[in-house]
């Protein structure tokens, strides 16, 4: 899951400068974050410049047996073009870059993350995929997404009334945990022993 | 896993913990219940996987109860996964068990209000990703870096996600930190070189990685801005692309006499009119030409004058099929029939007499659904609010915005005539805030009505479905297989109490409404009226044609609309619009369980099942999965990122269904 954000003018300014464009615009996964209002207007000021061979506006560029369809009827005007402005996150990019192999594909977005890695986000909560879940002994909130510095054996000590001095919009996740093993009645669990995170287990489990 | 073709990688977040771990965590543990999520992003080939069973074995060879277990779709989904949970965890249980990814494992851990322990660890996945179908992924590094390096992604092709050039590692091509993986570099030159662009990637200034980009704050805005939009009013719905602007602005024109008027007798919900002219008849505009044939039906009049040349079936837009029509040559006088009167005022009229006017005129829902109006104004229980819906949540149509502007009088007429019928305390007229222009006209107008009111809702699709639209204005919700009256409402469209007014002012029967010709594949797009049983065809060639012929043409919006592959159809009372738009070249895949359609299903159903069970014909599974109280808005089609027909799998599981019975 990604959200994406229009580059700055200028930035695209310089890709799309004296050239012919074919745009493609992925509205995507719908839920994600897609600056449809800024593409309608890019597109509008390449066509008054007389720079637009054509565009598409679609979803699921990344797919790409059917991107390949979608395109097939818009070749002309790609091949008339001298660059291909692809409006998707960087998925979407590349799987057009791959296809158009010969033809200079440019990204006009930047994509960010969005919590929660699956279908149906975005989620107020957020998994790392450490591939050694803590949340046995944390009461169900996750330390490595709810503690800014991902602290797996209790608080650094250095939360102010609650917050995070990292980021004092935060609640210091390590205060939530408290709370809930108090709530649950399960404040023992804090006695296990030390967690030692070992980053090598992502890989490891994966495989 | 790179191999070209495979696409279909199973993408499965989790995998329960070994056994030295789960004896570990049991240990000191007893009488549990397990909750174990489905899975997602893999394809859809069987509804029961195995972790919970195994997971339940292991248990009891430890000596453990366990006091139940539940599996579920889409663990994280909260909303539903609330309603699922509830009561469910039986007495006696002291410690929840989850089987699912680290979101699952959180969400119920909020919800249960018990100690919940994980039975499985997350697994981990290079980068983030589209649809998880794909070999490439993308990291989300909120500074593209493709546009210099050929579309070939530094941050994940590279091993040490180098932005400036090879690290000098590489031999023979490969990556000095895995021998199996091309130098992502490498392959960066390679294609630059072919597109002749070294110089310009040489001139580059030195790259730099700016990791604060992706910033908490920034996100964190971001996904609370995606979910307020998401529970909007109700759960669910989508945002499509709105393209009203094509004819949104544009004033009504009466659209030219038909020549030919044909008219179905079936042009409603319920049993179809029996034809009460025959060929050779002389009519006149407003005659009564078909009459109701049971409690649910409604009678259909000539919109023309002249001569009757067939009574026959003719092929029905919305059915696809052939239904007894009336076909009249129009002698262009436009004589009126001496039945059509204006009535006393509603103020003078009982409800009975006014239900009576409705069902003489043969109003019927006129958003789409066709429902004899008549039969709704006489709920049996008691009313307390009649709902106007004025939303038009489908993109492209903009012929209720138009009745809102050119008709605001009459559409408040009708409705305190509607609000007398049901003896309703309050109207609210509803329309979505993409119409200002609107909003501010009904509210002007009502601003002396002390028992209406204007509500503005939030754009959002399927806003107008009756069901949703009596959420988002009463936050009530109507029971499975319930109408609105369950919950003291009466959901009418502004299009429908126009013609209430008319038939009540004027005597006028419904043989003429409003409807959008638009799409960017028509030449002309206009808002018109037009008389019932005027060919598509002429509406279409009267706005120019369409732009080239790899079109496709639906009567309605592109959500709900009918797709025309015959022209030579006529208008009808429901026919809101008629679109032209480009097509769509796609074909179905497999199901990944991406669980977007069950995150946007506004009854809150799971269509992904539809289409599974509509396969293997297990119409009583479809049954039991509620699929009778899909609304067809289509929401789930626009978004599965399988492209699977999902809405026709589900009308024909419904059709199969109703002749189980």
């Amino acid at each position: 899951m990604l959200i994406t954000e229009l580059k700055s003018k200028e930035i695209i300014a310089s890709l799309v400068d004296g050239k012919k464009v074919f745009m493609i615009n992925c509205q995507g996964c719908k839920e994600v974050r897609f600056p449809e209002k800024e593409s309608v207007e890019l597109r509008k000021e390449l066509a008054a410049d007389g720079k637009l061979t054509g565009f598409i506006t679609t979803d699921y560029i990344c797919n790409p047996e059917n991107m390949k369809l979608r395109l097939q009827k818009h070749m002309s005007e790609i091949e008339a073009a001298d660059v291909v402005l692809v409006l998707s996150c960087g998925v979407g990019v590349q799987t057009i870059a791959e296809y158009l192999e010969d033809k200079p594909v440019y990204a006009a977005c930047d994509t960010y993350p969005l919590p929660g890695f699956q279908g149906v986000t975005p989620l107020e909560y957020d998994c790392d995929q450490c591939g050694e879940c803590y949340l046995n002994l944390t009461g169900g909130i996750c330390p490595i997404t709810a503690c800014s510095k991902s602290l797996v054996n209790g608080q650094c000590g250095g939360c102010k009334d609650g917050k995070c001095e990292v980021d004092s919009e935060m609640e210091c996740g390590w205060e939530r945990i408290y709370r809930r093993l108090a709530q649950i009645g399960r404040l023992d669990v804090l006695k296990c022993p030390t967690q030692i995170r070992n980053f090598a287990t992502d890989d490891e489990v994966s495989k | 896993m790179d191999k070209e073709g495979e696409q279909l990688e199973n993408y499965t977040k989790y995998k329960l913990k070994s056994n030295d771990e789960l004896a570990e965590l049991l240990a000191d543990k007893d009488n549990l219940f397990i909750v174990a999520c489905n899975k997602c992003f893999k394809e859809f080939e069987t509804v029961d996987e195995p972790e919970c069973s195994e997971l339940e074995k292991f248990a009891a060879e430890q000596g453990k109860t366990v006091t139940g277990s539940i599996r579920v779709d889409f663990l994280c989904n909260k909303t539903l996964t609330e309603k699922k949970l509830q009561d469910i965890i039986p007495e006696g249980t002291e410690n929840v068990i989850v089987i699912s990814c680290g979101l699952g494992i959180q969400t119920v851990a909020d919800l249960a209000g018990k100690p919940v322990y994980a039975a499985s660890n997350s697994l981990n996945y290079t980068g983030h990703h589209g649809m998880a179908l794909t070999k490439k992924s993308c990291d989300a590094c909120a500074q593209c870096y493709l546009n210099i390096t050929g579309g070939i992604c530094p941050i994940v092709d590279c091993s040490k996600s180098l932005v400036n050039g090879q690290c000098g590692g590489a031999k023979d091509g490969k990556c000095e930190v895995d021998g199996n993986k091309d130098c992502a570099w490498e392959k960066i030159y390679k294609r630059l070189e072919k597109q002749g662009r070294l110089e310009e990637f040489l001139n580059q200034p030195v790259q730099l990685r700016d990791y604060s980009k992706v910033n908490v704050n920034v996100i964190r805005n971001y996904v609370n801005a995606v979910r307020e939009e998401r529970f909007a009013g109700y759960y669910g719905g989508v945002h499509p692309s709105e393209r009203k602007e094509l004819s949104e602005h544009i004033a009504l024109e009466r659209f030219p006499e038909p020549k030919t008027a044909v008219i179905s007798m079936s042009q409603h919900l319920g049993a179809p009119a029996n034809p009460v002219v025959q060929v050779g008849d002389t009519v006149k505009v407003g005659q009564k030409i078909g009459e109701a044939s049971a409690f649910i039906s409604a009678p259909v009049h000539s919109s023309v004058s002249g001569t009757v040349v067939a009574v026959e079936p003719r092929l029905h837009a919305t059915r696809g099929s052939e239904v007894m029509a009336v076909v009249i040559e129009s002698d262009g006088k436009n004589t009126l029939h001496e039945s059509v009167k204006p009535h006393k005022g509603y103020e003078e009229l009982t409800p009975d007499e006014i239900i009576e006017i409705v069902r003489e005129a043969g109003i019927v829902g006129m958003g789409g659904a066709g429902f004899p109006t008549a039969v709704k104004l006489k709920p049996n229980k008691p009313i307390e609010a009649v709902i106007l819906n004025g939303c038009e949540c489908e993109p492209l149509l903009t012929a209720d915005h138009r009745v809102l502007l050119e008709f605001a009088d009459d559409i408040i007429y009708g409705l305190k005539a509607v609000l007398k019928t049901v003896d309703a305390q309050k109207g609210i007229i509803v329309i979505e805030d993409n119409k200002p222009d609107a909003i501010a006209l009904m509210e002007e107008k009502v601003a002396d009505c002390e028992n209406i009111e204007v509500v503005t809702a939030r754009t959002k699709y399927p806003q107008g479905a009756e069901k949703t639209l009596i959420k988002r204005v009463t936050g009530r919700t109507v029971p499975r297989g319930g109408l609105p009256a369950d919950v003291g409402v009466v959901v009418s469209n502004i299009s429908t109490v126009k013609a209430i007014s008319d038939a009540i002012q004027t005597g006028m029967p419904l043989i003429e409404r409003v409807a959008t010709v638009t799409g960017e594949k028509i030449k002309k797009p206009g808002n018109y009226i037009v008389k019932i049983g005027t060919s598509v065809k002429d509406m279409i060639d009267y706005c120019g044609g369409t732009t080239d012929d790899d079109v496709q043409i639906k009567m309605g919006g592109p959500m709900m609309g009918f797709e025309l592959t015959d022209l030579d159809v006529p208008m009808m009372k429901g026919s809101n619009g008629i679109i032209a738009v480009d097509t769509d070249q796609t074909q179905p895949m497999e199901c990944i369980k991406c669980g977007r359609c069950v995150d946007v299903c506004p009854m809150e159903l799971s269509p992904l099942y539809f289409a599974k069970y509509a396969d293997e014909q297990n119409w009583q599974g479809m049954k039991d999965m509620n699929v009778m109280d899909c609304v067809e808005c289509r929401s789930c089609e626009f978004i599965c990122s399988s492209k699977i027909p999902l809405v026709s799998k589900i009308k024909a599981g419904k059709n199969a269904i109703r002749e189980m019975k």
